[in-house]
């Protein structure tokens, strides 16, 4: 197996037109995966996800060459992908002309919905219960449970403090034990 | 940079029960080998896309040649665009300038003359004439519709004048202002209080002119 490139390699190869396509191919591999599951966590449906994940890397391939490296890649990934789900989950508001509960509870609903859905396994409740927690709230216990991303990155991804991130993500925490315990 | 171990530690001081790793398992399925044509299906939109807003570049010059355009959509339609069902009289067009009495009688070259509706000039006499107009007016009206007062004006009335107005004839009282002068109440006090202030010999002259039967003022 190839050795994987650094982020400033492939960004360099991007620069290149010859090495365009091929940097960008391998970009896309090295974070994918990453990036579908933080979309799949907030959007539930694979479809949607999927949809979502390429309207992120089509974004990318387009901004890319203007990207400043003072920042780090996969922080300006995540940036990107969460606007992408906040915008998506917008829009799905207004054509449904559904209000943010009544959005939430279909959320829910497609959970339960899915094949594999057992009420009674830990990790689907804590899916119910991800669903529970408001939209910004939501993205940080998904950044810091799942992708395990430090607080001074998250400020970056979402521009908020350090601080109120931490604060956001103990309140997440403690929402999602209580829903754990009583559902 | 916080390691995997500090943030599970955050987490089971916050909640103890989410800090069981299992539970960190999203059960979400996807379908098999998503991630591994994931990178082709993407650069497969990027070039249709690419290729879209390439077409969309290029839809302006098409746009200067209808024919290729059509030729481009449908061939069928392309070969039928000369082909005219409807009939024409035969010799239609050539007749259809004798027809227009006006395009006989005059050349087609020559310039028609466009007569202004407002000319400068007309402007010039009709706003001169307004001025006038205007003068005229406030010098009428400052010579004949003096604000006069009648009581000031009598001033300048000559005694002779207003002597011989009122032996005139041409006085005519008005009723109602006849009848309320009479109608002023003054009691005997009031005649002795008025008179009080007359020279006798004032009175004795003016009781002489007179008529007897109304002498007797006491």
């Amino acid at each position: 197996m190839a050795e994987q490139k650094s982020d400033t390699e492939l960004l360099a190869l991007f620069r290149e037109p010859a090495s365009k396509e091929k940097a960008f191919t391998e970009i896309v591999k090295k974070y994918q995966e990453r990036l579908y599951w933080h979309i799949r966590r907030m959007l539930v449906d694979h479809e949607d996800s999927n949809d979502v994940m390429q309207n992120v890397f089509i974004r990318v391939w387009n901004a890319l060459s203007g990207f400043r490296e003072d920042a780090q890649l996969y922080t300006w990934l995540y940036r990107i992908a969460t606007n992408e789900c906040l915008t998506f989950i917008e829009q799905q508001k207004k054509k449904a002309s559904v209000s943010l509960n009544e959005l939430e509870s279909g959320l829910s609903n497609k959970i339960m919905a899915d094949k594999d859905f057992n009420a009674n396994k830990l990790e689907w409740k804590l899916q119910l219960a991800i669903q529970q927690l408001p939209e910004k709230q939501r993205v940080v216990f998904m950044l810091r449970y799942y992708d395990e991303m430090p607080y001074d990155e998250m400020s970056k991804v979402l521009d908020t403090s350090a601080g109120a991130l931490k604060a956001s993500y103990h309140h997440a925490a403690k929402k999602i034990e209580d829903f754990i315990l009583n559902h | 940079m916080e390691t995997s171990k500090e943030i599970l530690t955050e987490l089971q001081e916050i909640a103890p029960n989410l800090g069981i790793t299992s539970i960190a398992r999203t059960p979400y399925a996807i379908p098999a080998g998503f991630f591994e044509g994931f990178p082709e299906s993407l650069m497969n939109r990027i070039h249709r896309e690419a290729a879209y807003s390439e077409s969309d570049t290029g839809q302006q010059s098409a746009e200067a040649s209808p024919l290729l355009e059509i030729e481009e959509i449908s061939p069928l339609l392309a070969g039928l665009k000369n082909k005219s069902t409807y009939q024409v009289p035969t010799g239609y067009f050539e007749n259809l300038k004798t027809k227009i009495p006006a395009l006989e009688s005059k050349p087609l070259t020559s310039k028609t003359k466009q007569v202004p509706v407002f000319t400068l000039k007309f402007v010039k006499y009709a706003v001169a004439a307004c001025l006038i107009a205007l003068l005229g007016t406030a010098i009428f009206n400052l010579t004949y519709h003096k604000t006069t007062d009648p009581i000031k004006d009598l001033v300048n009335v000559s005694e002779q004048d207003m002597a011989n107005y009122l032996d005139s004839d041409d006085i005519h009282w008005t009723p109602g202002i006849a009848t309320s002068s009479v109608s002023i109440d003054f009691s005997e006090n009031d005649v002795h209080d008025l008179l009080s202030t007359v020279p006798d010999d004032e009175l004795e002259k003016y009781s002489a002119t007179l008529p007897e039967d109304k002498r007797n003022v006491n």
